[in-house]
C-alpha cells in the first residue's frame, strides 16, 4: 500500500530529473518546440480532466489559455520584467482565467443542464475572446498580437526546465487527484450525475469548481508561454486550438492523464518536424487518424498500449478496497404521532394532460406505505415530485413540517429523503466500495488526496450488504454485478445516507425469488426497527402484501384509497380496478 | 359477409411459435422463458399484471428487443434479428400501448404510415372505414384531438391497414368505456372470421380477453405461471392470478 | 430600407447556410461538424464548374448531388456507428471537415479561388440602389425553405423523418426502415449545404477553410431553432437583425459575435430556444 502511494511521486521525481538533463542532449530547434509541447501538454491535462473524466466535451480551455497569455503579455509589455512585475504578471494572468472560468462555469452548469449545452459554452467563449483581441486595438495589438514584451530572463533550457516543471507538477496532481476520493466524485458525476444529486451531492456545484481552477491552470500555461515564446497572438485563444486540443487528448487517450501527456508532446513535436515539408499531408493524415480512433478506439493510443502490455497504472488502482466498519447509527428518538411526510391537494399535469389530481397523503416514522395501480395511474410521477421540489406542482408537499417547493433533489436529501431508483441508479464505472463511499460523501466529506482506508456504514446499510453478498465484493467494478446486485446495491447506498424516510421505485422489478425475499426483510427491518418511513412503488402484489403497513391505490392520477392491508385486499374497487373495469 | 370481409377475402392466418424466448433491457432479463403458440386463426390472451413482461414478449416478437434466448418462429421459420420493417413486410400488424400514436399527425397521416407505398393507401383506407366510419371524415384532424377510446381504434385501424396475417395487440381495451370495448371486440373477431388471421393480445382486462380468445396464458415474473381455453371456469381461474 | 434589406438579405443567408445543419440535427440528433466542409465543397463545385466554362448555374444541382453523395458515404461509415455517442459524433464529423478541407488544399491549392458572378450589378429598389445578388440570395433562401417544408409536409420521405423525429420507436414498431431515412436525411442535409456553398461564392472568398467560418452561426442558430424549421426562420431573421444593427451603429466586431452570444443567452433561459415545444 505504501508502495503504490509513493510510486507516482518515484515516477514523478525521475522524470524530472530526466527532464532537467535533456536539454543538454537535444539541438536548440528541439528544446523549443519540446518547450512549446509541454505547455501545450499541460493544458491537455486539464482538457482530459473535464472531458475524459467528468464527461464535459470543452473547447473553451483555449481561451483561457489565450486570456492568461494575454494578461501577463500586457502587464510586462507596459511595467517591464522587474521581479515584483513579473510575479504580478503571473498573478493576474491566473487570476484573471479563473475568474472568468467561475463565470463560465456558472453559465454552463445549472439545475438540468445538459452536457451539450457546456459544449455549447465552451465554443462561443473562444470566439467572443478571439474577437474582443481583434477589436483590442493597441492594448491586445489586434490581428497582429503582442510581441517584444520582457520576459523572465531564461535561456532556452530554463525555460524548458520550467516548462517541464509545471507539467511533471501539474500531471502528478492531477494523477493524485483523480485517485483519491474526491476523485471518484468526478467520474461519478460523468456517469450519473441524477445519483450524484441524490445522494445528497452538489454535482453541478462540483462541475463549476472544477471548471474554475482548470481555468485558472490554463491562464497559468498561458503565463508561461507568453514567457516562452515571447509573442502572443489571438490564434492563442481561439477555437480552433481548442478542436486541436481535443484532438490530442483524444488520439492520446482520455481519461488517462498520460495518455493526453504523450500524445500532446509527440503530435505538436511531430507538427513541427514534418509539417513543414508537407503540411497538407500531415494535417490530413492527423484528421483521418482522429476519425478514426474516435470511431474504433475510444481510448485513444493509450487504450492501444494497454491492450498491447496489458497493463496500464490506471487500471491498477481499480482492486483498491476499504475495510467495513460499522459506525453508530443516531438514535431513532422521533416522536412516531406526527406525520413525517405530508401532501395536501397534490395535483401535476404535463401541458394539458393531467397525471395526478388532488392527493392527500400522510407517512410517519416506522411506516410502509406501498402505492399501488396500474400503468399510467401516476405512480412514479408521484414519487418524482416528492423527490424533486423544482417539479412544478400545485399543492403542497412538507417533509418534517417544511415545504419542498424549489428544493432541487441534494437539498431535499439534506432534509432526510433516500431515493431508489426502478432501473438501479448506480455507477457503472466505481468500484461497490466507490459507490457507498459517494453516498457517505455528504456527511464524511471526501480526501482529495488519498484513499480512505476504512469505510464506516451505519448497521443497516451493512447488513443489506452481508444479506446480498456485497461486502464481499467491495473492489468488484459495478459494472460486472448482477442486475440483482446492482439494486442491493443502490438500497445500501441509500440506507447509507441515513435518510429519515425511503422512496423505493419497483425495487423488486427483475429479481428472483430469493432476492425479493431478501429485499422484503430488509425494508422490514428499516421500517419496523429503525423507525425509518418508506414509500413502496410496487407491481408485485404478493410482496406488498407481505410487507405494508399501509396500501395507497393510484388510478388515473386519483388517490382511491387508502387503508390497511385487509381493507385494500377485499375492496371491491381494487378488485374492479385490476380486472380491467374501473373506467368512470 | 359484410363489406369489409369481401375486400379482404380469405388469406389465412400465421402460425406463431414462441420457444423458451428469453429477452430484456440491459442486465434485466423481464422475460425468462416463455412459450407460447398461436394457432394460425387463433386467439391468444397474454395476461397477467403490469411489470411481469408481456408488453416485453410482443416487443421482441417485433424485433425491438433482442431476443437473448430461445426461439421466434412465424410459419416454421425463425425471424429472430429481423428487423421491424421486415416483419411488417411479412404480414404483422402491430398495435401498441405505450405513446401508440403520433399525436400531431393528422389521423390520414397516421394511417399512412402502416402501409409501406402510396400506391395502395386509398384502397387499404376504404378497408378500415367500414370498421370504423368516423375516421373517414376526420382525416385532417390531428390524432392527438381524439377521444380516448377513438384513439384506440384509430390504433387498431392502422395496425389492420396492411392485411395483416399476425396481429399483436397491446392493452387496447386500457381505460375504455364498455361499449368501446365491445366495438373492438367485434372488429377483431370479424376480421379472424373474414381474413383468418392469428391475433395475440396482452391484456389486463379479463373480461374482454376471455371474450375474444380462443386461449389464455398467464405470465408472471416472465414465465408462464398458468395457461389454459377460455372456457366458463376460466374467469375465476385467472383471476386467482391477478388478485391483491 | 437599405437596413431592412440588409436585415433581410443577411438572414436568408443565413438561412441557407443553416438549414442543411437543421435537417440532420432534426432526425439523427446528430451535430454534423463536417457542415462547414460541405459548404466548402460546394463552393469548390462552383469553381469546377467555372474551370470546365460551364454556366455558372449547372454549379447548384452539381453541388448538391456531389454533397449528396459525399453524406451517404460519411452517413454509413462515421455516422452510423456513432449514434449512441452523440458528444463523439460531433468530433468525428470535425475530423471528417478537417480530412475534407485538406483534400481540397491538396487539389486546388490554399488559395482563394475565384468565381465569375451568378448575378451582378445592382437593382433599383424603392429609391435604394441594392446588389442584384443578394436579393437572389434572398429569392434563393425562400424556394429552399419552400421546397424543403414542401418535402416535409408532402412527400412520404417527409412525413417518415417527421415521425421518426416525434417518436422513434413508434416509427420503428409500425415497420418504418428508420435507417433509410437517417441515410437520405443526411444526404439532403449535406447536399443542402453544398448548395449553399455555391451561393455563398459570390458574398464570401472561397478557400479549403472558408466553411468552418459559417459553421458556428449555423450551429448556434440550429440550438436555437431545436429542429424546428419555422423557428430556424425566426431565429435567423432575429439574430441576422441583431448582426446588421449591432454592425451597423455599435462595431463590426461585436456584430460578428452577437449571434453567437445572443444564441447562447437565449438557450440559457430557455433550453428549447425558439421552438414551441
Amino acid at each position: 500500500m505504501r508502495l503504490s502511494r509513493l510510486a507516482p511521486l518515484v515516477a514523478a521525481t525521475v522524470a524530472v530529473a530526466a527532464l532537467w538533463v535533456a536539454p543538454l542532449f537535444l539541438d536548440p530547434f528541439a528544446v523549443n518546440v519540446l518547450t512549446r509541447s509541454m505547455i501545450y501538454a499541460v493544458l491537455a491535462v486539464t482538457v482530459d480532466l473535464l472531458w475524459g473524466f467528468m464527461g464535459i466535451l470543452t473547447f473553451g480551455q483555449a481561451a483561457f489559455f489565450g486570456v492568461g497569455a494575454y494578461a501577463a503579455a500586457m502587464m510586462l509589455g507596459r511595467f517591464g520584467g522587474a521581479p515584483e512585475w513579473i510575479a504580478a504578471a503571473l498573478g493576474v494572468a491566473v487570476a484573471a482565467s479563473t475568474l472568468l472560468g467561475l463565470a463560465v462555469g456558472w453559465l454552463s452548469f445549472y439545475h438540468r443542464s445538459t452536457a451539450l449545452y457546456a459544449s455549447v459554452i465552451s465554443l462561443v467563449f473562444p470566439i467572443v475572446v478571439t474577437q474582443l483581441i481583434y477589436s483590442g486595438g493597441e492594448l491586445t495589438g489586434s490581428s497582429s498580437g503582442l510581441v517584444g514584451f520582457d520576459v523572465l530572463p531564461f535561456e532556452p533550457a530554463g525555460f524548458f526546465r520550467l516548462a517541464a516543471m509545471v507539467l511533471v507538477a501539474v500531471t502528478l496532481a492531477a494523477w493524485v487527484f483523480v485517485r483519491s476520493d474526491a476523485g471518484r466524485a468526478l467520474v461519478a458525476v460523468r456517469d450519473n450525475d441524477a445519483r450524484c444529486a441524490y445522494l445528497g451531492l452538489n454535482p453541478k456545484r462540483l462541475q463549476i469548481l472544477m471548471t474554475t481552477v482548470l481555468a485558472g491552470v490554463a491562464g497559468l500555461a498561458g503565463f508561461m508561454f507568453a514567457n516562452a515564446s515571447g509573442v502572443v497572438a489571438p490564434e492563442n485563444a481561439g477555437f480552433l486550438f481548442g478542436t486541436e486540443l481535443v484532438i490530442w487528448v483524444a488520439l492520446g487517450g482520455r481519461g488517462t492523464l498520460l495518455g493526453p501527456v504523450v500524445g500532446t508532446v509527440a503530435i505538436d513535436y511531430l507538427a513541427a518536424n514534418l509539417s513543414g515539408n508537407l503540411p497538407f499531408l500531415w494535417q490530413l493524415l492527423l484528421g483521418a487518424t482522429f476519425v478514426a480512433v474516435i470511431i474504433l478506439l475510444p481510448g485513444g493510443l493509450a487504450e492501444l498500449a494497454s491492450r498491447v502490455v496489458g497493463w496500464l497504472p490506471s487500471r491498477r488502482a481499480e482492486g483498491f478496497a476499504p475495510t467495513l466498519r460499522a459506525r453508530a447509527s443516531l438514535p431513532a428518538s422521533r416522536d412516531y404521532a406526527d406525520p413525517l411526510l405530508k401532501v395536501s391537494g397534490l395535483a401535476k399535469s404535463y401541458g394539458s394532460l393531467t397525471v395526478l389530481e388532488n392527493i392527500d397523503l400522510e407517512v410517519r416514522p416506522g411506516e410502509l406505505v406501498s402505492l399501488v395501480g396500474p400503468n399510467g395511474a401516476g405512480k412514479t410521477t408521484l414519487m418524482r415530485c416528492l423527490s424533486d421540489g423544482t417539479e412544478p406542482i400545485k399543492g403542497e408537499i412538507a417533509i418534517d413540517g417544511s415545504s419542498t417547493a424549489g428544493l432541487t433533489p441534494n437539498r431535499i436529501v439534506a432534509l432526510g429523503i433516500g431515493r431508489k431508483f426502478q432501473v438501479a441508479s448506480v455507477f457503472e464505472s466505481l468500484t461497490v466500495a466507490d459507490c457507498l463511499l459517494l453516498a457517505r460523501a455528504s456527511h464524511d466529506g471526501l480526501s482529495p488526496v488519498g484513499r480512505a482506508q476504512a469505510l464506516s456504514l451505519p448497521q443497516a446499510a451493512i447488513d443489506v450488504m452481508r444479506m446480498t453478498g456485497l461486502d464481499r465484493m467491495l473492489a468488484s467494478p459495478v459494472h460486472l454485478l448482477s442486475h440483482g446486485q446492482k439494486q442491493a446495491l443502490e438500497l445500501s447506498m441509500v440506507v447509507a445516507l441515513e435518510p429519515r424516510m425511503i422512496l423505493l421505485d419497483e425495487p423488486t422489478a427483475g429479481l428472483t425469488k430469493a432476492e425479493r425475499t431478501t429485499i422484503g426483510t430488509v425494508l422490514r427491518t428499516l421500517t419496523g426497527e429503525l423507525g425509518i418511513a418508506a414509500v413502496l412503488v410496487e407491481h408485485d402484489l404478493d410482496f406488498v402484501r407481505q410487507i405494508s403497513s399501509r396500501i395507497v391505490v393510484l388510478h388515473q392520477g386519483r388517490l382511491v384509497l387508502d387503508g390497511t392491508v385487509d381493507e385494500v385486499v377485499n375492496s371491491e374497487t381494487v378488485k374492479t380496478i385490476y380486472s380491467g373495469g374501473g373506467h368512470d | 359477409m359484410t363489406e369489409a370481409a369481401r375486400r379482404l377475402g380469405p388469406q389465412g392466418g400465421a402460425d406463431l411459435v414462441l420457444k423458451d424466448v428469453v429477452s430484456g433491457y440491459g442486465a434485466i432479463s423481464v422475460v425468462q422463458g416463455v412459450s407460447v403458440n398461436v394457432r394460425p386463426g387463433e386467439i391468444v390472451a397474454l395476461l397477467g399484471k403490469n411489470g411481469m413482461g408481456k408488453t416485453t414478449t410482443l416487443k421482441t416478437i417485433l424485433g425491438m428487443v433482442a431476443l437473448r434466448g430461445g426461439s421466434i418462429a412465424v410459419d416454421g421459420t425463425s425471424v429472430s434479428g429481423l428487423s421491424p420493417s421486415k416483419l411488417t413486410a411479412l404480414g404483422l400488424g402491430y398495435a401498441p400501448q405505450e405513446q401508440p400514436l403520433f399525436q400531431d399527425l393528422s389521423i390520414r397521416d397516421n394511417l399512412r404510415l402502416a402501409v409501406a407505398s402510396d400506391a395502395k393507401l386509398s384502397q387499404a383506407l376504404e378497408r378500415v372505414f367500414d370498421y370504423f366510419p368516423f375516421l373517414k371524415d376526420r382525416l385532417k384532424q390531428p390524432a392527438g384531438t381524439l377521444s380516448g377510446g377513438e384513439q384506440k381504434m384509430l390504433i387498431l385501424a392502422r395496425a389492420l391497414m396492411l392485411r395483416p396475417r399476425l396481429l399483436l395487440i397491446d392493452e387496447i381495451s386500457e381505460g375504455l368505456q364498455p361499449s368501446v370495448i365491445d366495438k373492438i371486440a367485434s372488429v377483431l373477431l370479424n376480421q379472424r372470421a373474414t381474413s383468418g388471421v392469428s391475433i395475440l393480445i396482452v391484456e389486463q382486462n379479463l373480461d374482454f380477453a376471455l371474450k375474444v380468445a380462443d386461449r389464455w396464458a398467464v405470465l408472471k415474473l416472465g414465465e408462464i405461471d398458468d395457461e389454459g381455453p377460455a372456457a366458463p371456469d376460466a374467469r375465476a381461474r385467472v383471476l386467482q392470478h391477478l388478485s391483491v | 430600407m437599405l437596413l431592412i434589406l440588409d436585415v433581410l438579405t443577411t438572414a436568408a443567408v443565413l438561412f441557407v447556410v443553416a438549414i442543411g445543419l437543421l435537417a440532420i440535427f432534426g432526425v439523427l440528433k446528430i451535430i454534423n461538424f463536417a457542415h462547414g466542409a460541405w459548404i466548402t465543397v460546394g463552393a469548390y463545385c462552383a469553381v469546377v464548374t467555372t474551370h470546365l466554362g460551364l454556366n455558372p448555374w449547372v454549379a447548384l444541382p452539381l453541388a448538391f448531388v456531389v454533397g449528396g453523395a459525399l453524406g451517404a458515404l460519411s452517413e454509413l461509415f462515421i455516422i452510423r456507428p456513432l449514434y449512441r455517442r452523440p458528444l463523439d459524433a460531433i468530433l468525428a464529423t470535425w475530423g471528417l471537415g478537417i480530412v475534407i478541407g485538406q483534400l481540397i488544399t491538396l487539389g486546388f491549392g490554399r488559395d482563394v479561388q475565384l468565381t465569375p458572378n451568378l448575378v451582378s450589378g445592382t437593382v433599383n429598389l424603392l429609391g435604394v440602389d441594392y446588389s442584384a445578388y443578394r436579393l437572389v440570395a434572398l429569392a434563393a433562401a425562400i424556394v429552399v425553405g419552400v421546397a424543403f417544408a414542401a418535402t416535409i409536409e408532402g412527400t412520404r420521405l417527409g412525413l417518415s423523418a417527421r415521425a421518426v423525429i416525434m417518436n422513434e420507436t413508434l416509427a420503428r414498431g409500425l415497420g418504418i426502415d428508420t435507417a433509410r431515412v437517417r441515410l437520405l436525411t443526411f444526404m439532403i442535409g449535406a447536399g443542402l449545404a453544398a448548395l449553399s456553398g455555391v451561393l455563398l461564392t459570390p458574398l464570401s472568398s472561397v478557400d479549403p477553410n472558408m466553411g468552418v467560418g459559417w459553421l458556428i452561426g449555423a450551429f448556434m442558430l440550429v440550438m436555437v431553432a431545436n429542429g424546428s424549421l419555422p423557428a430556424l426562420a425566426l431565429a435567423c431573421l432575429a439574430f441576422g437583425a441583431a448582426q446588421v444593427l449591432i454592425s451597423t451603429f455599435v462595431s463590426p466586431i461585436l456584430g460578428s459575435i452577437a449571434i453567437a452570444v445572443l444564441a447562447a443567452l437565449v438557450l440559457r433561459i430557455n433550453p428549447k430556444g425558439f421552438s414551441r415545444a
